[in-house]
C-alpha cells in the first residue's frame, strides 16, 4: 500500500527534482543510475537526462523503485562505493585513467559493482576502445566475452532478441564477467543517447529510426536496470518452462 | 598349620649354587676318568672322594631347615550384577534389580568362607556394588540401557592380581552382549580368558505378559524433507494374545499437540511382527518421534508400550524461500548472498509488476514475468521449506492474509522466519494483529505511522554485543554500524525475545525501539529486521573497509542462528546421564568462550502445555561446564531454553522414557544363562538353588617362615677337612699321588 503510494507520487514528481518525501524510506535501495566521470571526460550534454528517463521508465514500467535525478560520481571519489550501479558514456576516447580513478574503479568491482560502458558515437568506437583499453587496467585478469542470446539480461523483464539503442548497433553485447556476474556491460548502441530528452519529446532520433527501436532500447535499459536489482533471478530454475513456452511463442 | 622343609641353599646366591655344582660335576668326572682301569681298593678312593665333594659342597653351601607357617584364606570369587535399566522391570511384583541384589547379599552370604567382591556391569565398565547402598537409592548415572557382560568379563580378565576362582553373574540372561545367536565356541572363548568357571543365577524365569516395541530401525540418514523408514518390531511375550497392534508415529513440538507422522497395523504371526511406517521430518536439528503402540488387554508393563526417539536430523541443503515485495539494492544484496553459499537451496520470487505498472505491450510473451504463485507456495510447498524471508512485501496487496495463519503454524512447527523491513514490511504491509505478528519477535502496533524516515545509526544492546549472532559482525567492525535511511515503526520485543539492535531515538513502550530482534515461538524461530538497508553492509563506503565482509557476516549469523547452527548459540547443552521417568536428570551447561553473566533455564515439556515445569538461574557461576538438576521428570519430550547473561537463549530438547531399548524386550533369557555357565564349567541356578553353588577351595597363604643350619659352619669344615683327608690317604695307597 505504502510502496504504492510512494510510487504514484514518485511518477508526479518532475524529474528535475529529488523524490525525497516519499522515497526516503528505501531510497537507498532504489535503482540509481550514476553517471561516471572518469578521464578525459567531455560533458555528456543532452545524455545526461538519459539517466533520469531510465529511472523514469523503471518506475512506471515496473515495480522497482528508482531515483529519478541523475548524479554524477568521480571514479577516484571514495562516493563511487556508496552505490552498486554506475554508468560510464562517452563519445571520444577517454584517455588514460589516472592512479586513483583505477583504484576507485578496482574497489567498486571488486565489491561486487555493475558498471556499463555506453559508446555514444558507436559509429567511430573510439569511446568503447578506450574504455575497454583502460578497463583492462582496472581488471587485467578479466577479458570481456561476449554474451549469448540466453544470458539473462535479455530476460530480466522482457524478452529481448538483440540490444539497440538510439543506434541499431551489432546485434550482441559483450561483458566482464567475474564469478556468475556480467560486471562491466559494454554497449554500442547509444543507450543514454535513445533516452535523452528535450522539453517533452525525445531530444534524439533513432538510427535507422521508428518508435519501436526506442522502444526497444528502453526496454533493453528496463532489463538492465532489472539485472542490478536482481541479478540472475530470471536464471532461476521455476522461470525457465514459462520463459521457454514465451520464446516459442514469440518465434513461431 | 607348620610346614617343615630342608634347604640346601638357604641364602646362597644362585651364582654361587651353579658354580660349586659345576666344581663338583667336574671333579666327579675327572676322578672317573683316573679310576678307568684300576681295581681293587680303587672304590675306596672313589667313595672318599664322593664323600669329600658331598662335604666341601655342604662347607660351602651350608644346608638348612626352614620352618614355614601358614594360613588357609578363602578363594576369591567375583558376583557380577547385572546393573542395567532392564533391571528396573517388574517381576512377579517385585523390581528385578531388588531381586538381583538380594541373590547378591545371599550370594555373600554363601560363600562366607569365601572372598567375595561385589561389581556391578551395565555398559562395560565394572562398578563396586554395595547392597545396602544399591537397595537404598538407585543412581541413575550407573544405570544403562546397555547389559555387556562380554566386555564386564574383559575387564575383569584384565585387572591385575589374583585371578578369581570363580565368577557367579546375577542376571536375568537379556544380555546385549554376548547375543542370544552367540554360538558355543565363542562363548567359551570368552570365558577362557578367565580360567574360572562362571555360574549363573537367574533372577526370573517367567516372561510376564507384554507387548511392546522390540525394536525400531531406521535405514540411512536423517535428512530433512525426505522420507525416513522406520521398521517397527513388535513382540507379544507372556502367553498375551496379540492379532492386530495398532502403531503410531507422532512428532512431539512445542506449544502445539504431538504432530502425527504415519500410522499402520502390525499383524502378528508368532510372538513378533514387523511394521514398516514412512515419515517425513521437515525441520532439522534434533527431532523428538514418539512411537507407541495399543497394547491388547492383560499387558502388564505399559512403559514399553511407548518408545521416543531423538532423531538429530541434518539438511541436504538448507532450502529457503526469498519472497520480495520490489526489487531493490536490499533485495540484490540478501539475493547474492543467499546464492553464493552453495549449501543454500533457494527458490525466490520478487514482484517486478504490479497491475498499476504499464510495460507498454499488452502481449505476455513479451514479458519474461510469471504470475506470483502464492497459493501453491504457502499451501503446498511450505512445508518444504527450512526458512521463509519475507522481504518488504505487502501482504494485502499480494494476497498473502489469508495465508498467515499457516505461515504462523509453519513457524510454530519449527520453520525459520525473517522479516527484513521496507515500506510493505512489519506494519506497512498489513501484518499488524495479524496471525503472523504473534510469531513475530516483536509486536506491531498499528497506531503509528508504519515507517520514519529519519537517518539513523542503531545501537547495540548488552545482548547484541554479547551474541555469538553478531559476532562476525562485531570482529570486523566492533559496535560500529552503518546510517541507515529510516525504520519501521516496531513494537517492543515480545516476552522471551531478544533486542539485538535498538533505535537510539525512537521508543516503543516507553524502551528503545527494537530495530534487529529474535524470537521464539513454538519449536521455530523468527527474526524481525526494522531497517531495508543492510545491503549498506556489503555495498558503500563503509562495507569496503571490510572489503564487503561485513553483509556475509551479519546474514551467516542471522541464518545459522534461524537453523539452530552450534556456532550461533551462547551455549551448549546436554544430558549428564541418561533421562529416566521418575529418577533425578541433570542438564550440563557448557558456555562458550565469550559468554559471561548469570545462567538461567526454563524447562518446558513438548506439546500443547506452554506453562514451565522447571525454571532456575545461578548468579554468576564459575567457568566451567555447570550441572543443573532437573529433578525426577515424567515420561516425554522436554524442551530445555537456557540463557547465559544478555545473549538469545539456546534449546535443547530431550526426551525421558521409563523404559527405553533396555525395556524393549521385557522377556528373561535363561537359557542364555545356562549355556555361559555351561561352556565355561560352571552351573546356572534360579534364586532358590543359590545354596547348591560350589564353593572353591581355599588357598594356603605363608604368613611366617624360618631357617636352621643343619650344623655350625666349623663342623662342615673340619668334616671337609677329615674327609679330604682320607682321600688323600686313600689316592697314596692307590699311587695316584
Amino acid at each position: 500500500m505504502v510502496s504504492r503510494f510512494t510510487r504514484r507520487v514518485a511518477l508526479t514528481v518532475p524529474l528535475s527534482l529529488w523524490s525525497t518525501g516519499a522515497f526516503a524510506f528505501g531510497d537507498g535501495g532504489a535503482f540509481h543510475p550514476r553517471l561516471l566521470r572518469a578521464g578525459n571526460h567531455p560533458p555528456l550534454g543532452v545524455r545526461t537526462s538519459g539517466a533520469g528517463r531510465w529511472s523514469w521508465e523503471l518506475v512506471r514500467r515496473t515495480s522497482a523503485p528508482a531515483r529519478l535525478v541523475p548524479a554524477e560520481v568521480a571514479a577516484d571519489q571514495s562516493s563511487l562505493q556508496a552505490e552498486p550501479f554506475v554508468i560510464w558514456a562517452g563519445d571520444a576516447d577517454p584517455g588514460p585513467l589516472s592512479s586513483a580513478e583505477v583504484r576507485g574503479l578496482t574497489r567498486f568491482l571488486r565489491l561486487g559493482g555493475v558498471l556499463v560502458v555506453d559508446d555514444s558515437n558507436p559509429a567511430s568506437g573510439a569511446f568503447g576502445r578506450g574504455a575497454r583499453r583502460e578497463l583492462s587496467r582496472v581488471l587485467p585478469e578479466s577479458a570481456p566475452v561476449r554474451l549469448d542470446s540466453g544470458h539473462v539480461l535479455f530476460k530480466t523483464f522482457y524478452i529481448v532478441d538483440r540490444p539497440v539503442g538510439r543506434v541499431l548497433g551489432p546485434p550482441e553485447l559483450s561483458a566482464i564477467v567475474r564469478g556468475k556476474n556480467a560486471q562491466v556491460i559494454f554497449l554500442q548502441h547509444d543507450l543514454l543517447g535513445a533516452l535523452a530528452r528535450s522539453g517533452e519529446g525525445f531530444a534524439l532520433e533513432t538510427e535507422p529510426g521508428g518508435l519501436e527501436q526506442r522502444e526497444h532500447a528502453v526496454r533493453l535499459a528496463v532489463n538492465i536496470a532489472m539485472y542490478v536489482l536482481c541479478s540472475d533471478y530470471k536464471d532461476d530454475q521455476v522461470h525457465a518452462p514459462f520463459l521457454m513456452r514465451r520464446r516459442a511463442r514469440q518465434k513461431p | 598349620m607348620t610346614l617343615a622343609a630342608l634347604a640346601l641353599a638357604e641364602g646362597v646366591p644362585q651364582l654361587t649354587l651353579f658354580a660349586v655344582l659345576g666344581l663338583a660335576l667336574c671333579s666327579l668326572a675327572f676322578l672317573a676318568f683316573e679310576l678307568r682301569k684300576r681295581e681293587g681298593a680303587a672304590v675306596w678312593v672313589l667313595l672318599s672322594g664322593v664323600l669329600s665333594l658331598l662335604l666341601v659342597g655342604a662347607a660351602v653351601l651350608r644346608p638348612a631347615r626352614v620352618n614355614t607357617r601358614g594360613v588357609s584364606v578363602g578363594a576369591k570369587i567375583v558376583v557380577l550384577v547385572d546393573q542395567s535399566r532392564r533391571l528396573l522391570l517388574p517381576s512377579d511384583g517385585k523390581m528385578r534389580r531388588d531381586l538381583a541384589l538380594h541373590a547378591a547379599d545371599a550370594l555373600s552370604k554363601h560363600f562366607s568362607g569365601a572372598r567375595v567382591a561385589l561389581r556391578g556391569f551395565a555398559s562395560g565398565e565394572l562398578r563396586p556394588l554395595v547392597v545396602a547402598d544399591a537397595l537404598a537409592h538407585i543412581n541413575p548415572s550407573e544405570l544403562s540401557d546397555e547389559s555387556d557382560l562380554r566386555s564386564a568379563l574383559n575387564a575383569l580378565s584384565q585387572e591385575p592380581g589374583e585371578r578369581p576362582k570363580a565368577i557367579v553373574v546375577v542376571s536375568d540372561g537379556r544380555f546385549t552382549r554376548p547375543s542370544a545367536t552367540q554360538d558355543d565356541a565363542s562363548l567359551r572363548e570368552l570365558t577362557l580368558a578367565l580360567g574360572a568357571p562362571i555360574h549363573t543365577v537367574a533372577v526370573t524365569e517367567q516372561a510376564p505378559r507384554d507387548a511392546s516395541i522390540r525394536s525400531i530401525r531406521t535405514s540411512g540418514a536423517t535428512v530433512a524433507h525426505q522420507p525416513l523408514a522406520l521398521t517397527i518390531e513388535i513382540g507379544c511375550g507372556g502367553g498375551l494374545s496379540c492379532a492386530e497392534v495398532p502403531v503410531t508415529a507422532r512428532e512431539l513440538r512445542q506449544g502445539v499437540e504431538p504432530f502425527v507422522l504415519a500410522s499402520g497395523v502390525a499383524k502378528m504371526t508368532g510372538e513378533t511382527a514387523t511394521v514398516e511406517l514412512s515419515i517425513t521430518l521437515e525441520r532439522a536439528g534434533a527431532r523428538l518421534v514418539e512411537v507407541s503402540i495399543e497394547p491388547p488387554e492383560g499387558d502388564t508393563i505399559p512403559e514399553n508400550n511407548t518408545r521416543i526417539l531423538t532423531f538429530s536430523v541434518t539438511r541436504d541443503r538448507l532450502r529457503l524461500l526469498h519472497v520480495a515485495g520490489r526489487p531493490t539494492y536490499d533485495v540484490r544484496a540478501l539475493r547474492m548472498w543467499l546464492k553464493s553459499d552453495e549449501s543454500i537451496d533457494l527458490i525466490a520470487f520478487f514482484i517486478l509488476r504490479t497491475d498499476e505498472d504499464n510495460t507498454e505491450t499488452s502481449e505476455d510473451s513479451e514479458l519474461a514475468l510469471i504470475p506470483f504463485p502464492v497459493d501453491e507456495l504457502f499451501t503446498e510447498h511450505l512445508p518444504s521449506f527450512d526458512a521463509v524471508i519475507l522481504q518488504d512485501i505487502d501482504a494485502v496487496t499480494y494476497k498473502l492474509l489469508r495465508h498467515l495463519p499457516a505461515l504462523a503454524n509453519y513457524v510454530r512447527g519449527g520453520g525459520g522466519l525473517i522479516m527484513v523491513g521496507g515500506p510493505s514490511a512489519f506494519a506497512g504491509g498489513g501484518y499488524a494483529r495479524s496471525p503472523l505478528e504473534a510469531v513475530l519477535p516483536v509486536e506491531l502496533g498499528g497506531g503509528e505511522p508504519p515507517f520514519d524516515t529519519a537517518d539513523f545509526v542503531p545501537r547495540y544492546t548488552e545482548a547484541g554485543r554479547s551474541a555469538p549472532v553478531l559476532r562476525g559482525l562485531t570482529e570486523l567492525f566492533a559496535d560500529e554500524l552503518p546510517t541507515f535511511t529510516g525504520s519501521n515503526t516496531l513494537g517492543p520485543a515480545r516476552p522471551n525475545a531478544i533486542t539485538l539492535w535498538e533505535h537510539p531515538d525512537r521508543r516503543a513502550a516507553r524502551m528503545p525501539m527494537p530495530v534487529l530482534a529474535l524470537g521464539e515461538s513454538g519449536d521455530g524461530r523468527s527474526i524481525a529486521l526494522g531497517v531495508d538497508g543492510t545491503h549498506a553492509l556489503a555495498f558503500s563506503e563503509f562495507a569496503d573497509r571490510a572489503a564487503g565482509r561485513a553483509y556475509g557476516a551479519l546474514w551467516d549469523g542471522l541464518v545459522g542462528w534461524l537453523m539452530r547452527d552450534p556456532r550461533y548459540e551462547a551455549l551448549r547443552l546436554e544430558l549428564a546421564g541418561a533421562c529416566i521417568a521418575g529418577l533425578p536428570a541433570k542438564l550440563r551447561l557448557v558456555r562458550l568462550p565469550g559468554s559471561a553473566g548469570d545462567v538461567s533455564l526454563q524447562l518446558t515439556r513438548l506439546g500443547p502445555q506452554r506453562t514451565p515445569v522447571l525454571t532456575k538461574s545461578v548468579k554468576d557461576p564459575a567457568p566451567g561446564p555447570l550441572e543443573l538438576e532437573l529433578g525426577a521428570l515424567e515420561v516425554g519430550g522436554y524442551s530445555a531454553s537456557a540463557r547465559v547473561g544478555a545473549a538469545p537463549p539456546t534449546r535443547f530438547d530431550f526426551a525421558c522414557e521409563r523404559g527405553g531399548p533396555a525395556w524393549s524386550d521385557s522377556r528373561p533369557d535363561p537359557e542364555r544363562l545356562a549355556r555361559i555357565a555351561k561352556v565355561s564349567g560352571g552351573r546356572a541356578v534360579s534364586l532358590s538353588q543359590l545354596s547348591e553353588l560350589p564353593v572353591p577351595d581355599p588357598i594356603e597363604v605363608a604368613a611366617e617362615r624360618s631357617s636352621v643350619p643343619l650344623l655350625p659352619a666349623w663342623a662342615w669344615t673340619l668334616a671337609a677337612s677329615l674327609a679330604l683327608g682320607g682321600h688323600w690317604y686313600a689316592r697314596r695307597r692307590q699311587g695316584l699321588l
